[in-house]
């Protein structure tokens, strides 16, 4: 696999903690490599970046259905893209291609022109470098793996996820673990093992392998269509749009499709082009980030 | 299990009863959510349910301690008792709230979540020994295919 093993990601998660530790001191730029960035732009951003401030204003002011918009953000992400790729070099060498780095920094750049308001008085790269840094950071996580899993269970976890899928075509329907261990000829123990391993973490780089789905973001998300079936009929609408809104593209997608378009768990997978698995992980982590924003404890 | 060494006053009894029942207890606070749930996810899948069925029932089972805890008594327990058969399972999952009188919320998101999740769920409430104890309990059936 083209991923990272389990200890270089736990050495990325304590190095971390160790700069957060030392963050306000001597190390806290380390810490924050945006930091940098924000005080350099600044500063720089008359010179490298103020041509395109009247574009901003200009953009936040034409109403969603201009046709003027589509141009005018391709020259607004084309002119900041640069300071994307600067941010994602600025993550790498962290077992993560800096490639894949640049495109999730990216996709925070794009929701930063989106949202940004110039009325609200700060300038735009105050705005959208935490913007960046908060999809890169996300990104980490999402890749992190809550518990250190054996390799021998990780392997299985892909075996089983193959199986998964290839039954899940041939009978309709998600497969039994029976069903799952007859096909690979292992126990139906070892199939237990294998699925439970899939619940220590929290997203997966294994999940982009097994799938062979690298194509996560605004393409996924237009291939989903934004139909939000039959939501206007629930009573919880006016509490819950706000906080759908807010969540990815993808798991916004799967949600609704599960509790508003009553959809199984496999045939979701299928319509997204990712695991059973994967799945049930984004479902139940989205479903908890929720509650905690909706009713907090 | 882990949830026990995280808290040491509180005894964790799971008993496997004649009629493929299981059940488990232990004080209503947050940390025995994912015990419970893997509990649930495991029954269904030593009883082999199907891999969806498995998954729907641990976020349901998740969502319902979750609802019960916020509203319970943490120095009381949660009861959870599962049953099991051919092509269904059953939880019941019971708490002390901490006001009398507190009631389940059946027209949150939570709510239609679990609607979603398991064929049939409902909430019930009762005394035991002048106690007041409030309830959600559900079944899911495997469909069949």
């Amino acid at each position: 696999m083209g991923g990272h093993p389990v200890g270089e990601e736990a050495v990325i998660r304590m190095s971390e903690h160790r700069q957060f530790d030392q963050a306000g001191h001597a190390n806290a730029a380390a810490a924050d490599p945006g930091r940098h960035d924000r005080e350099a732009a600044a500063s720089d951003e008359d010179s490298e970046y103020g041509h395109l401030e009247p574009l901003l204003t200009e953009y936040a002011q034409l109403t969603e259905g201009d046709p003027a918009r589509a141009g005018l953000r391709e020259r607004l992400i084309t002119g900041f893209l640069p300071i994307a790729h600067h941010l994602a070099r600025r993550y790498s060498q962290r077992g993560v291609p800096t490639e894949d780095l640049a495109q999730v920094a990216s996709l925070g750049l794009v929701q930063a022109i989106d949202r940004y308001d110039p009325n609200l008085g700060h300038n735009f790269l105050a705005f959208a470098i935490p913007t960046m840094q908060g999809e890169v950071r996300r990104y980490f996580r999402d890749r992190t793996w809550s518990m250190r899993v054996p390799r021998r269970l990780r392997e299985l976890h892909i075996q089983i996820g193959h199986a998964t899928r290839d039954l899940s075509q041939q009978l309709g329907r998600a497969p039994r673990p029976s069903e799952i261990a007859a096909k690979l000829g292992i126990s139906a123990e070892e199939v237990l093992e294998g699925l439970e391993a899939g619940t220590a973490y929290s997203a997966s780089s294994l999940d982009r392998e097994l799938d062979g789905s690298d194509s996560e973001g605004s393409a996924l998300a237009e291939r989903l269509g934004a139909n939000d079936p039959q939501l206007e009929l629930v009573e919880i609408h006016h509490t819950l749009q706000p906080l759908l809104a807010t969540l990815p593209a993808r798991e916004r997608a799967i949600l609704l499709m599960r509790f508003f378009g009553n959809m199984t768990q496999t045939q979701i997978a299928e319509k997204v082009g990712i695991s059973q698995m994967h799945v049930s992980r984004l479902l139940a982590k989205t479903l908890a980030d929720l509650r905690e924003r909706l009713e907090p404890a | 299990m882990r949830a026990v060494e995280s808290d040491h006053q509180t005894a964790l009894v799971a008993d496997v009863d004649r009629v493929r029942g299981v059940s488990v207890q232990g004080l209503a606070q947050p940390w025995i959510v994912p015990t419970v749930r893997t509990l649930a996810a495991d029954l269904a899948a030593r009883a082999d349910f199907d891999l969806d069925f498995i998954s729907d029932l641990r976020m349901a089972v998740d969502e319902v301690c979750a609802a019960l805890v916020r509203l319970a008594d943490p120095d009381k327990r949660l009861r959870c008792s599962f049953q099991l058969a051919a092509d269904w399972m059953s939880a019941e999952v019971s708490v002390v709230p901490r006001e009398s009188g507190a009631q389940v919320s059946t027209t949150g998101f939570g709510w239609r979540v679990l609607q979603s999740l398991v064929d049939e769920v409902s909430v019930s409430t009762g005394d035991e020994d002048a106690t007041q104890w409030v309830g959600i309990r559900l079944v899911k059936k495997q469909s069949s295919g």
